[in-house]
C-alpha cells in the first residue's frame, strides 16, 4: 500500500559546496539517496517535497554542515493479502520468481493454479495450461501478497496466483 | 509429522491426562497433554533447617508445530522414560519451499523461534537448488522431487546434464586493453587472431574497476560443440566469475538461451568461493551429471569430472577469474606454451627462427608471474584476495602484459644481428607473421571433447539400455505398477546406471598397466602422488611411482638431462617420453603412440644398455611379464607345499636382483618370514620335548600369522613408500593373499583336529633338520635382503609380531597339550 509519509534525514554537506547552490545540491542529494532505497520495512518511491531544510550546523573539527531535513515522500510497504501486478524473472520447477516494482515475489508451485503446468521442454521454459495462458520470462501477472518478510535491505515475499481473478 | 519429546524434559515423566483427541486441531505452543514429573527441591521445614525434599510437578506440554492430530502414540498414566514420539500431527503445510526465510507456500515466517522452538522451521528446507538465487531453499523432500522430474524428463530425451566451467574451459577472457587496440588496428599482426573476439564491458565491478572492458575469446569450434553436445546433454554454467560476467558471456556463447537456458551459476551464488560443488546444482544425486572443467582441484576431482586442458589464447593471462581459487599446479599450460614455440619454431621459414626460444621464455615467465599474482596465496583472506583480483585486473588493464610481450617481440626482432637493410622490410613483414603467433588459436580440444562426451554419452545409455531389458524380463509386474505411477512411462529411475561409475571404469582402462615416473616435471619437495597431474593421471589408471625400476614403463621427462632419463635408458622396456604424451593422452582418452613423443637422448647420457641376456634385464622383464604369477606362486609357496620347481627358478633369478620393487618388497617380506622361521627354530628346540605335534601345530598356526602380517605388511607398504604396482593388481593380491591366510587357518585347525592325519607331512619340514631346507629355499632366495636395511619401524613391528606369535605359539602348545591329553 502507498502512504505519503514525513521523514527527517540528516545530510552532511562538504564545506566545498557551501554557496548559492546549496539548496539545490541539497535537492539532489537527498533524491539520490532516498529514492528507491528500501529500509527493510518500506521501499521510498520518490520523493514529494522538503518541508523544511533547517539551519545548517557546522560541525566542529571536521567543518561539514548538517542539515536535518524534513521531506515528504511516497514510500510502498507491502502488505500481506495486497494484490500487486509484478514482471516474471524467471521460472523454475519449484515456481515462480517475480519482481513487483523492487519487490521480489516468489510463486511457489502450490500457489499456481493446477492446470497451469511446468513445461521445461519449450525455451524458454515455461509454465502453461497448453491452452492460451503462458507463464514465461517477461510475463505480466497479477498477484496476490500471502506473506512479507523484512530482511536488512531487501523485502521478500510470497504471492499466490491460486485465486480468482489472479494470474 | 510425528512430535518427538526432547531430551530436555526431566524424566521420568508419567502422563496425567491428554488435552486433545485425535482430529482436533492444534495450534503452536498450545497445550496438548499434561504430566508430571518428579525432582528434589531445597525447603525449609518451617524452623529454619533447610531439607530435600521430593515433590511432584505437573507440567503442560506444548505442541511445537500447527496441525490436526491424527493419532497419539501414548496415553493417558504412561510413565516416560525417554524422548520418543508422542503424537502424529497432520500439518496443513510442511514449509518444504521457503523463500527468504518465508514459507513459499503458506507464507509464514520460518525464522521466528519461541522458547518452545527445538528446530528452527527455516532447517526443514536447508538445501538451495536454484541457480540463480540463493534465497530459495527447499526440503530434500522437495529437492528429490524436482530431481526425479528432471532426471525422467531427460531419460525420456536421452540426454543427459553437463556442468560447463567458463574460463580457459570453453572462453579465454582478459581485461587487457590493448586488444582493444589491437583488435581496432587493421594493419597490426595480431588482427587476425582477434577478428572474432568479443567484448563486453561491465559497469558496476566494484571499484577501481569501473566500466572495464572484457575481451572474450572463444575456443575454436565452440558454436558447434555447444550446439552438438545439446543435443546429448543438458548444458549448466558453473563459474567462478560474478553472475554480471557470467550473463555476459552467456549472451555471447548462446544469444538466444537456446542452450543454457537460465541455468547459470555464478560465484555470487556458488556459496563458495574455492571450491565448486556438485551438490549446489544435483544435491540428491549425480548420477547423470558430467563436468567439464580445466581444473580438477577445485571440483576435488569428481569422478563426474573431464578435466579439459585449459584454453590459453591470450598468452600470459590466465584465468582471470582464479584469484579465489587455490593457487594453480600448472605443468600443462607451461609446457603446453613451450611445445606451442617449438612448433613454431619448426613452422618458421624465418631466417631468425630463434626468436620464437626468448619469446617462449618470457612467456613463461610472465605466466609464471601472473599465476603467482592472481593465483591468490591465502584463500582464507577473502577481502586480501578481493583486492588482489581487482588489482590483478588494473594491472592487466595498466600494464598491458600482452603489448609488453609484443613489444619484446619486436625488440628482439629488431635486434637480431641478421636483419639488414634491404630485407627489413620482407623482414618486418615475416616478422609481422611471426608476431601473428603470439596470439595464435590452433587449439583443437573441444572437437576431442566433443568425442569423449560422446563416448560418454553412448556408455552411459548402452548400459541403462542393458540394465532396462534385463528388468523388463524380469519385473514386468513391478514396472507396470510403477507406470502408472510415474509421469513417464518408460523412465524407470532404479535403473540409471551412475556416471560415477561408468566414466571412471571407461578411463581406467586407457592408460591401464602404465606404471609412471616423473623427472623433471614437479618441482622438488612436491607430493609425487597428489599433485594435479599425477591425480589426473590416476584418474586414467596410471600408477606413479618414485622410482624407476623394473616395472616402470614410462619415464615422463621434463627435461632431457636429468639422472632418472640416465638410468632409465638402462631399461629397454622403459620409454622416455616428454610430459606432452601424458597430457596429450590424458586430455584425448587414448593411449597414444609414444614414438612421436620420445625425448631425444643426449648420447653423453646413454648409460650402457642391459644387455639382452644379461641377468637383470631377464629378470626385469621377467618381473613385468609374470609378476602376477609369481605373487600367485610365491604365496603357494608359503603355504607349505614348496615343491613347485617353477618357484626354485624365481628363487634362482631373484637372488641376483639389486633392483625391482617386487624384490625389494618380497625380500623383505621374506626376510621376516626368515626371521620368524628363526625363532620358530629356536622355539622347537625349547618345545621339541612335547612331542612332534606341537610342533607341527605351533608351527603351522605360525605360517598362518606369518601370512597375515605380511599381508598387512605388504598393503601398508604398497600403499606409502612405493605405490608403483598397478591399483587393480595390488588389490587382487591382497585379495589372494587374505585368501590364502584364511586358508591357511583353516588348514592350521584342520590339522589340529585331523592330528594322527597329518601328522607324516608336518613333522618332517618341522623337524629341525628337514626346516633348514624349507627355510632356505625362502630365504636364500632373498640373499640380498642384507643389502636393505630395515626400517626400525618394522623393527619394532617386528619386534611386537614376534612376541605376540611367541605368546599363541605357547597357548596353542598348551591347547595342543590339552587335545593330546584327549588322545
Amino acid at each position: 500500500m502507498f502512504f505519503l509519509k514525513e521523514e527527517t534525514k540528516v545530510i552532511s554537506l562538504h564545506p566545498s559546496f557551501f554557496g548559492p547552490n546549496m539548496r539545490e545540491y541539497l535537492i539532489t542529494r537527498l533524491n539520490e539517496e532516498e529514492e528507491g532505497r528500501c529500509t527493510g520495512d518500506h521501499f521510498v518511491i520518490c520523493v514529494m517535497d522538503m518541508v523544511d531544510i533547517g539551519e545548517g550546523r557546522v560541525i566542529p573539527s571536521s567543518g561539514n554542515a548538517e542539515y536535518t531535513i524534513k521531506y515528504r515522500a511516497i514510500i510502498w510497504k507491502p502488505f500481506r493479502g495486497e494484490t500487486v501486478d509484478a514482471i516474471v524473472t524467471s521460472v523454475k520447477p519449484t515456481g515462480i520468481f517475480t519482481l513487483a516494482g523492487p519487490l521480489s515475489v516468489f510463486i511457489a508451485r502450490k500457489n499456481i493454479p493446477g492446470d497451469i503446468k511446468w513445461e521445461p521442454n519449450t525455451v524458454p521454459p515455461q509454465y502453461t495450461d497448453h491452452a492460451d495462458q503462458v507463464i514465461e520470462k517477461g510475463t505480466s501477472l497479477r498477484l496476490k501478497i500471502l506473506g512479507v518478510k523484512p530482511d536488512v535491505a531487501a523485502i521478500n515475499a510470497i504471492g499466490t496466483i491460486k485465486e480468482d481473478y489472479l494470474g | 509429522m510425528l512430535l518427538r519429546l526432547p531430551t530436555s524434559l526431566h524424566y521420568p515423566i508419567t502422563v496425567t491426562s491428554l488435552l486433545k483427541q485425535a482430529g482436533d486441531k492444534v495450534e503452536r505452543d498450545e497445550a496438548i497433554f499434561w504430566y508430571i514429573y518428579q525432582t528434589t527441591v531445597e525447603e525449609g521445614d518451617g524452623l529454619g533447617n533447610k531439607v530435600q525434599v521430593k515433590r511432584k510437578f505437573p507440567t503442560r506440554f506444548e505442541s511445537s508445530v500447527d496441525g490436526e492430530i491424527l493419532e497419539w502414540k501414548i496415553s493417558k498414566g504412561d510413565v516416560i522414560e525417554g524422548p520418543l514420539d508422542v503424537v502424529e500431527i497432520d500439518e496443513p503445510c510442511a514449509h518444504e519451499v521457503q523463500f527468504g526465510g518465508l514459507c513459499a507456500e503458506c507464507g509464514k515466517d520460518m525464522t521466528e523461534a519461541t522458547y518452545n522452538t527445538e528446530v528452527m522451521d527455516s532447517m526443514r528446507a536447508p538445501i538451495q537448488m536454484t541457480h540463480d538465487n540463493t534465497t530459495l531453499t527447499v526440503s530434500e523432500k522437495e529437492a528429490t522431487r524436482v530431481e526425479e522430474d528432471a532426471k525422467r524428463r531427460l531419460l525420456a530425451s536421452r540426454r543427459l546434464s553437463l556442468v560447463v566451467d567458463l574460463d580457459q574451459t570453453i572462453i579465454h577472457a582478459t581485461v587487457d586493453p590493448t586488444v582493444g587496440e589491437w583488435k581496432e588496428d587493421k594493419n597490426n599482426a595480431n588482427y587476425g587472431a582477434l577478428r572474432d573476439v568479443r567484448q563486453f564491458q561491465l559497469i558496476d565491478d566494484g571499484p577501481g574497476m569501473r566500466g572495464c572492458w572484457y575481451y572474450i575469446k572463444l575456443r575454436p569450434g565452440l558454436e558447434e560443440f555447444l550446439e552438438k553436445v545439446a543435443e546429448l546433454y543438458e548444458l549448466h554454467i558453473y563459474t567462478m566469475g560474478t553472475r554480471a560476467y557470467a550473463q555476459n558471456i552467456a549472451d555471447i556463447i548462446d544469444p538466444t538461451r537456446k542452450l543454457f537456458g537460465d541455468r547459470i551459476l555464478s560465484r555470487d551464488e556458488s556459496g563458495s568461493l574455492t571450491a565448486k560443488n556438485l551438490q549446489r546444482l544435483f544435491p540428491v544425486d549425480t548420477k547423470m551429471v558430467v563436468i567439464i572443467d580445466d581444473r580438477g582441484d577445485v571440483w576435488r576431482w569428481s569422478p563426474n569430472l573431464i578435466k579439459v586442458s585449459p584454453y590459453d589464447f591470450f598468452v600470459g593471462i590466465g584465468d582471470i577469474n582464479s584469484s579465489f581459487l587455490p593457487k594453480k599446479q600448472d605443468i600443462g599450460a607451461t609446457n603446453k606454451l613451450i611445445k606451442a614455440a617449438k612448433e613454431k619454431e619448426s613452422k618458421d621459414h624465418h631466417p631468425n627462427g630463434t626468436v620464437a626460444k626468448p619469446e617462449s621464455e618470457t612467456e613463461v615467465s610472465a605466466l609464471q608471474q601472473l599465476v603467482t599474482m592472481g593465483g591468490g596465496d591465502n584463500p582464507r583472506l577473502l577481502h586480501e584476495q578481493t583486492n588482489e583480483q581487482e588489482e590483478t585486473i588494473l594491472h592487466q588493464v595498466e600494464d598491458r602484459p600482452l603489448l609488453q610481450k609484443q613489444k619484446e617481440l619486436d625488440a628482439e626482432d629488431e635486434a637480431s644481428p641478421e636483419s639488414s637493410e634491404s630485407p627489413s622490410v620482407e623482414e618486418s613483414q615475416e616478422s609481422n607473421k611471426h608476431r601473428h603467433h603470439l596470439l595464435e588459436d590452433h587449439d583443437r580440444e573441444l572437437f576431442q571433447l566433443q568425442d569423449r562426451l560422446e563416448k560418454v554419452h553412448l556408455q552411459f545409455f548402452d548400459e541403462y539400455d542393458r540394465r532396462r531389458s534385463h528388468a523388463i524380463g524380469g519385473r514386468v509386474a513391478a514396472l507396470r505398477g510403477e507406470k502408472t505411477l510415474s509421469k513417464d512411462k518408460d523412465v524407470d529411475l532404479k535403473l540409471v546406471p551412475d556416471i560415477k561409475d561408468i566414466m571412471p571404469m571407461f578411463k581406467r582402462g586407457v592408460l591401464g598397466g602404465v606404471v609412471l615416473v616423473f623427472s623433471g616435471v614437479l618441482p622438488l619437495g612436491t607430493d609425487t602422488q597428489n599433485a594435479d597431474i599425477s591425480l589426473w593421471a590416476k584418474s586414467f589408471g596410471v600408477a606413479i611411482a618414485s622410482k624407476i625400476n623394473g616395472r616402470t614403463t614410462h619415464l615422463v621427462a621434463g627435461r632431457n638431462r636429468t639422472a632418472k632419463v640416465r638410468e632409465a635408458t638402462r631399461y629397454p622396456n622403459v620409454k622416455i617420453v616428454s610430459t606432452q604424451w601424458l597430457l596429450d593422452c590424458l586430455v584425448s582418452w587414448q593411449h597414444l603412440d609414444e614414438d612421436p613423443y620420445l625425448l631425444h637422448i643426449h648420447d653423453d647420457d646413454r648409460a650402457e644398455p642391459l644387455s639382452p641376456n644379461s641377468r637383470e634385464l631377464v629378470e626385469s622383464s621377467w618381473i613385468s611379464s609374470s609378476d602376477e604369477a609369481t605373487g600367485a606362486s610365491l604365496w603357494t609357496d608359503e603355504e607349505g607345499n614348496g615343491n613347485d620347481p617353477e618357484i626354485f627358478n624365481s628363487a634362482g633369478l631373484t637372488e641376483t636382483s639389486h633392483i625391482g620393487y617386487d624384490e625389494d618388497e618380497q625380500a623383505a617380506v621374506h626376510d621376516e618370514l626368515k626371521d620368524f622361521l628363526g625363532s620358530d627354530d629356536e622355539s622347537e628346540s625349547d618345545n621339541e620335548v612335547l612331542g612332534d605335534e606341537t610342533n607341527t601345530s605351533g608351527k603351522k598356526r605360525k605360517r598362518g600369522e606369518d601370512v597375515d602380517s605380511e599381508t598387512g605388511e605388504d598393503s601398508a607398504e604398497d600403499d606409502d613408500d612405493e605405490n608403483d604396482q598397478k591399483g587393480s593388481r595390488l588389490s587382487q593380491r591382497i585379495k589372494r593373499s587374505y585368501e590364502r591366510s584364511t586358508g591357511l587357518r583353516e588348514v592350521a585347525t584342520a590339522s589340529s583336529s585331523e592330528m594322527g592325519e597329518t601328522r607324516p607331512e608336518h613333522v618332517r619340514p618341522s623337524g629341525p633338520h628337514e626346516d633348514e631346507p624349507d627355510a632356505e629355499n625362502v630365504g636364500t632366495s632373498h640373499d640380498n635382503d642384507e643389502g636393505f636395511p630395515e626400517n626400525p619401524d618394522d623393527d619394532d613391528d617386528e619386534f611386537e609380531r614376534e612376541m605376540l606369535a611367541a605368546f599363541e605359539d605357547d597357548f596353542d602348545d598348551n591347547a595342543e597339550g590339552d587335545d593330546m591329553a584327549d588322545e
